[in-house]
């Protein structure tokens, strides 16, 4: 038998605890950065000086009404989709699995689609309130997962087959999400393809309060449910047989999953490769710790969607480029790299 | 001999279908409490089935597995999982997951919600190391081990488990042949220093009589013949179970039948028949 090479995660040389340290570090910074670039630039100082309850009234304006939403909405976001990705590489044996892959993010934008179809009317506006526009996505979503499972039936213990119907069941979606937009009426054609591409731009506090609320219970049900996941790492007999109900804790981490990037998505749009490159990034830094990974990847996730949002800011004011492309852009390489090293390894 | 040791484990017509395949056929097997009982058989006879079934890892089974005259699909998950450990034909694990995180899990079943891991959990997992001689390499990655540790370390997991009852399909599949014997008489001081009962899968039938107390001869979703191995190591009964003309002799080391094959016995077998 070869001996495979396996590389030790920098957590092994400094300690785990200071990885996380250093991450949530660098995320409070980039917070602090996030909110002072922009059209104008605030010092950090004075960043600090308003969050704290000081400042003048245009800085207070431009901070808390402006830019703090955005950040918060990133980081919210990006931090649930994270999760999401997390759970679902754990629980599929499979690093190249992520809530994009398995047709969540693209259920979620039929939903949405649908959902602005639905209930407009001849003015283009929304006939119901656009706080169910969150419901919709989820419904979207977790039919989406459903059906990957459904489909893949009896083999849905196999990771590679899951992939597979679910990269179908996304291409089904957005090909569904495209026909409606065409017939749809221009105005809402326009609305949903900002949503769709993924921007944080114009989001409101009570859009967040909506989304902290639908994710704060998630959460805590994706935290109980992360306590069983070791024994979830080994192959399908032997989880069972060291006393896991797999096939019953298999649905209940996608379910949860799904249910964490459907609502993430539903006020962000579709933003892409996140919920791969996160946990990814999160388990080379920290290894296999399971809550030091989830939260490593929750912050890396946060991270990188006010990373994308600031980056459209700065570099393409005033035009308004949305958070998702540079996430998609930047996320298809690396997407590739890990599929080309996979077969590497894999012979 | 068999029924003088009451039974541990009852399999009362049990019956399994792969879709329209019948897999077991309304099969009947003692399994006696303290004994190793070795499923031998022809390739797709059921044999690995049946063992996965009397660990409750098929559904849609019909009969029933007694435990102790206790049906085993009344009881929990874990409840079960204290009680039978199986260890798979080709079980897998993440490379970069250590031997002691491996064998950690088999403290799964044990632990409850509120207090996770107990110093009995600890004593459990560091005996199992011991026993299996892993304890050195517990820091080592899964992924660098070699088939030989592999399988001890796996080993090591399942008796982390305490279960009296202990299955393992086809445990020395990939070994080499001193790895096989190590593995197997390390099986075998388990049964008899502990008094564990074991279920083994083998291919080997020389090495399934060497090991067996109870040997059981899985043919077409039947049990063809059980008894001692001298019982069953008969040439009419190889010809018509494994289609092989053998010879049989005594291990002039062991005392027990080995068999040497002179060649394939379709003729013979229809002879039989």
């Amino acid at each position: 038998m070869t001996t495979l090479a396996v590389t030790a995660p920098a957590g092994r040389r400094f300690g785990i605890g200071a990885i996380v340290l250093i991450i949530t570090g660098l995320f409070v910074l980039l917070c602090l950065a996030a909110i002072a670039f922009g059209s104008t630039w605030i010092p950090l100082e004075t960043v600090a000086h308003v969050i704290l309850g000081g400042g003048e009234k245009t800085e207070k304006l431009v901070v808390w009404q402006l830019r703090m939403p955005r950040v918060m909405a990133a980081a919210i976001a990006g931090a649930a989709i994270a999760f999401s990705g997390y759970l679902l590489q754990r629980i599929t044996r499979n690093e190249l699995a992520s809530p994009g892959v398995l047709g969540v993010v693209d259920g979620a934008a039929l939903g949405v689609v649908l959902f602005l179809a639905i209930f407009s009317n001849e003015s283009n506006s929304l006939t119901v309130s656009v706080a169910w526009q969150p419901l919709a996505a989820a419904i979207g979503a977790l039919t989406a997962i459903s059906l990957v499972f459904i489909l893949s039936g009896r083999q849905s213990s196999s990771a590679i087959r899951l992939l597979l119907f679910g990269i179908a069941i996304a291409a089904v979606a957005k090909a569904l999400t495209t026909v409606f937009m065409l017939i749809g009426p221009i105005y809402q054609a326009a609305q949903a393809a900002r949503w769709l591409a993924g921007a944080v731009n114009a989001i409101s506090w009570s859009e967040i309060q909506i989304m902290a609320l639908c994710l704060v219970p998630t959460v805590l049900v994706a935290g109980w449910l992360a306590k069983d996941l070791p024994p979830a790492d080994l192959d399908d007999v032997s989880s069972r047989s060291i006393g896991l109900n797999l096939p019953v804790y298999r649905i209940a981490v996608f379910f949860v999953a799904a249910l964490l990037t459907s609502i993430a998505v539903a006020f962000v749009g579709g933003v892409g490769f996140l919920g791969l490159i996160a946990p990814h990034l999160a388990r080379l830094l920290v290894g296999r710790a399971r809550f030091a990974g989830i939260l490593a990847s929750m912050l890396i996730g946060a991270m990188m969607l006010i990373g994308a949002d600031l980056l459209v800011r700065v570099a393409f004011t005033p035009l308004e480029v949305p958070a998702g492309t540079v996430t998609a852009i930047v996320g298809a390489p690396y997407f590739l790299f890990l599929l080309m090293r996979k077969d590497k390894t894999n012979g | 001999m068999a029924d003088l040791v009451p039974s541990r484990i009852e399999v009362r017509d049990l019956t399994l279908m792969y879709g329209h395949d019948t897999v077991l056929d309304a099969l009947n097997l003692p399994i006696p409490r303290g004994k190793v009982t070795v499923l031998a058989g022809p390739n797709g006879c059921g044999k690995s089935t049946l063992l996965r079934a009397i660990r409750r890892l098929h559904t849609g089974q019909k009969g029933k597995i007694l435990l102790d005259d206790v049906d085993i699909a009344t009881l929990g998950a874990k409840d079960l999982a204290r009680q039978i450990g199986l260890l798979a034909q080709n079980p897998s694990a993440p490379p970069d997951m250590t031997v002691e995180e491996l064998v950690r899990l088999g403290r799964y079943p044990h632990q409850a919600m509120l207090q996770p891991w107990s110093e009995k959990d600890g004593v459990a997992v560091n005996r199992a190391m011991d026993g299996t001689g892993v304890t050195g390499l517990k820091h080592r990655r899964i992924g660098s081990l070699s088939g030989g540790q592999l399988q001890r370390a796996w080993i090591a997991m399942v008796l982390a488990q305490e279960t009296d009852v202990i299955c393992l399909d086809e445990p020395v599949n990939h070994l080499d042949m001193a790895h096989q014997l190590d593995c197997l008489d390390l099986v075998s001081k388990l049964n008899k220093e502990d008094g564990r009962t074991i279920v083994l899968v083998l291919h080997d039938l020389n090495l399934a009589a060497r090991y067996a107390d109870q040997l059981v001869f899985v043919h077409e979703g039947h049990v063809r013949a059980l008894g001692q191995p001298e019982e069953l190591m008969k040439p009419e009964l190889l010809a018509e179970v494994f289609e092989v003309d053998a010879a049989i002799m005594t291990d002039p080391v062991h005392g027990r039948p080995i068999c040497i094959p002179r060649g394939r016995a379709r003729a013979a077998a229809k002879e039989v028949a």
